[in-house]
């Protein structure tokens, strides 16, 4: 069976559909459950925003997905070539405060960290950024 | 393939007013936001003092998609002289303050969870049934 799918593509605003669907399909093909596969969407979607927006300027480039099963963890994997930038040093958001007073990214990187377990990030061998993240099925429901 | 993201108007009559944007794209994102949002400004302009998004069709909102909610609290907030920012503020914090401008209609129970994550369900009424939406405006 089949417990690694990967996705090139180019970091677009248009391109986040696609994504998103592909994040989707190898899920479901792994076996997981909608409400699951829904917050690995969620950490996915704002992660590649980031990318696509900040990381790449919005000038595009290349985007690797990569969704593996390894036992009990899912495992999304995002790689581009853009200028190193490890989100998960953002400080959480002060929900507090109004909207409009909040940092540009933190909203959408906490949602992401929010919806894993964990969010790791380092630095290519090309320089580039490589985030991890990784949703562990939920035990038995009593 | 991306899916279109459209949004068909309709007004509805209640004690007041209220224009209905029945959003057919199934995603608010960074990609599909800016559309919902110049829709909320071209109803505004138009008269729109009273909106409700039917959210029924929305399979997904991201940060981006919550933002222009925002946006479009504040934008529907931006002609009404009587409530006060200070008003506001304290109903925030205790709890009692909701939009009566800006209202939601049936999102699916993952949006839900999403706006409540949020807080966005602090200062938007969240409502199951289109009658007993406008109703409330």
């Amino acid at each position: 069976m089949q417990t690694s799918y990967s996705l090139h593509t180019t970091a677009k605003l248009e391109n986040l559909s696609q994504i998103r669907d592909f994040v989707e399909t190898s899920a479901m093909e792994l076996g997981h459950d909608p409400d699951f596969i829904y917050h690995a969407l969620i950490a996915v979607d704002e992660l590649a925003t980031n990318i696509i927006l900040h990381g790449y300027q919005g000038q595009g480039g290349k985007l690797e997905v990569q969704v593996e099963q390894v036992a009990d963890d899912l495992i999304l994997r995002l790689r581009d070539e853009a200028a190193p930038f490890d989100p998960t040093t953002l400080p959480a958001p002060n929900l507090t405060l109004p909207l409009e007073k909040r940092p540009i990214g933190g909203l959408g990187v906490y949602l992401a960290r929010q919806s894993m377990d964990e969010v790791h990030h380092r630095v290519t061998s090309t320089g580039g950024n490589e985030l991890t993240l990784v949703k562990r099925r939920p035990g038995q429901k009593t | 393939m991306a899916s279109e993201f459209q949004i068909t108007v309709s007004q509805q009559q209640g004690r007041v007013p209220v224009t209905v944007f029945h959003i057919n794209g199934d995603v608010i994102d960074a990609n599909s936001f800016q559309q919902l949002e110049a829709q909320a400004q071209a109803a505004f302009e138009a008269g729109t003092r009273n909106l409700l998004l039917d959210m029924s069709k929305v399979r997904y909102i991201s940060s981006a998609g919550l933002r222009s909610l925002h946006s479009i609290f504040m934008l529907m907030r931006a002609d009404t002289p009587g409530e006060s920012d200070e008003t506001m503020k304290k109903g925030l914090m205790d709890g009692t303050f909701k939009s009566p401008h800006l209202k939601l209609l049936n999102p699916s129970s993952a949006v839900t969870d999403t706006l409540r994550v949020m807080g966005f369900d602090m200062f938007l009424e969240i409502h199951r049934n289109l009658k007993e939406a406008i109703a409330s405006y």
